[in-house]
């Protein structure tokens, strides 16, 4: 229970530190886009409830806080979710270059999202715009991608072993 | 037969997925719906963004002037810390200097409007994403409502999109869902101006006859009910005929640097009806 209790507090700090941090660092050139590295983690390790509401949550916080289109980064959250999800029952290998290659993939597969969106919605063709700084952000979401698993993977431990200590847990 | 944490399972991977369809398909019925929600948000992220910018640029600036002077002599030390001490002064000084350029600055534009105007900060901005919105540190408790015109130095900055008590969302004029009714200033030629993310501005609707020269000045037409008439908005930075259509295919260039985006104003005013 205290896992859906934090859950919205984490989530609006790692959002906070990726549209501030992150954009400084980077000279707003490009992005790093961790919560939905976060999204493929919690589809590989995380269970199906804790992950989804995890999904939803990052992805509802992000429609808040930076979206145009109330809604689609819920739904592109959940969807990529419910993929990670169904690769990692299917897989069993997952090395760091299975790690860069496939987060590659989900990072590319979220802006094709957003050019089908504008496409079937608005009939507005954002294909080469996003093309610009699609591949740089697949790119870099790839590279950091196992440093970032690690991370996660050591916080979710930390967060277990507190929680199974907690003597009033909730 | 499956057991009963698998139906459990699968149930709420369903209830998840209507729901997100259902909050997708909720903004394009009634946006409103959700705003409760997003206010909440929205609350709550402009003051932890302005913390952890403020703190960010601190450490930045720490960097910037003692971890780089530390391994120097000892006897040059009190030196070098008189001089950092002095150096990190000036840099304040330098720093107050520039915010109060730039609010002199927005100064003279509102002393331009005769409407009223709301100054606010920028506390969070996503440069790179696809969708061009920034947030600031002003909201309904200092007048601000939903559609009201954002000014930035020099030109338009966009829209307010969302507005909470403290924090509002602003829809840049870059956006591709951002549409603007624009004249020309020279010849009074009317069209739309829509963003076009990272390529800048798009002025749509402009018949192959009107004469668009680069370098034209586009300002606010005033006719949509949301920018009062003959705001600065860009300058035409090229014009192409093609042999086929009606249309002219004019790029704009913002008047403002929308990456630099620091201090904004708010025009307070009331949407006319006739949008």
């Amino acid at each position: 229970m205290i896992y859906y209790l934090l859950l919205p507090v984490f989530s609006l700090l790692l959002l906070t530190i990726q549209v501030t941090v992150f954009d400084v660092l980077s000279f707003g050139k490009t992005g790093l886009e961790i919560s939905l590295i976060l999204v493929i983690y919690a589809g590989f390790y995380l269970s199906i409830i804790r992950g989804i509401a995890l999904s939803f949550v990052l992805g509802f916080f992000l429609d808040c806080i930076t979206g145009v289109i109330p809604g689609f980064f819920v739904l592109s959250y959940v969807l990529i979710f419910l993929i990670s999800k169904g690769v990692s029952l299917k897989v069993y290998a997952r090395g760091v270059v299975f790690t860069i290659g496939f987060t590659f993939v989900c990072v590319l597969f979220e802006k094709f999202l957003i050019i089908l969106m504008y496409r079937g919605l608005y009939g507005i063709n954002v294909f080469y715009d996003i093309l610009s700084i699609s591949l740089l952000h697949a790119v870099i979401a790839g590279i950091f991608a196992p440093a970032f698993f690690a991370l996660f993977h050591r916080l979710e431990v930390l967060f277990n072993v507190w929680e199974a200590r907690s003597p009033d847990r909730l | 037969m499956a057991s009963p944490k698998k139906h459990y399972t699968v149930i709420v991977v369903v209830v998840f997925v209507i729901i997100s369809l259902t909050i997708f398909s909720l903004n394009f019925k009634s946006p409103e719906r959700m705003s409760f929600f997003r206010k909440i948000v929205l609350e709550a992220v402009v003051p932890l963004e302005g913390a952890v910018d403020s703190a960010f640029s601190s450490v930045t600036g720490v960097w910037k002037r003692y971890v780089l002077l530390v391994g120097l002599e000892r006897k040059n030390r009190d030196l070098e810390t008189k001089i950092a001490s002095l150096t990190r002064d000036a840099s304040n000084y330098r720093e107050m200097s520039l915010d109060c350029a730039r609010l002199r600055k927005l100064m003279n534009i509102k002393n331009d409007f005769k409407l009223p105007t709301v100054a606010a900060r920028v506390v969070g901005k996503n440069r790179s994403s696809v969708f061009k919105t920034v947030l600031i540190n002003k909201g309904t408790a200092d007048g601000i409502k939903t559609g009201f015109p954002v000014m930035g130095m020099g030109g338009v900055a966009g829209r307010i999109m969302e507005t909470s008590r403290n924090a509002s969302k602003i829809l840049l004029l870059v956006d591709y869902n951002s549409n603007i009714d624009v004249l020309i200033q020279r010849n009074r030629c009317q069209g739309v101006l829509r963003g076009c993310g990272s390529f800048g501005c798009e002025l749509k609707y402009v018949q192959r006859s009107e004469d668009v020269k680069t370098g034209d000045v586009v300002v606010s037409s005033g006719l949509a009910g949301v920018f009062p008439r003959g705001l600065l908005i860009g300058k035409v930075a090229a014009v192409e005929k093609e042999e086929a259509g009606l249309f002219q295919k004019i790029t704009v260039h913002p008047a403002i640097n929308i990456t630099r985006l620091e201090e904004v104003l708010v025009i307070l005013e009331e949407k006319e009806d006739n949008e």
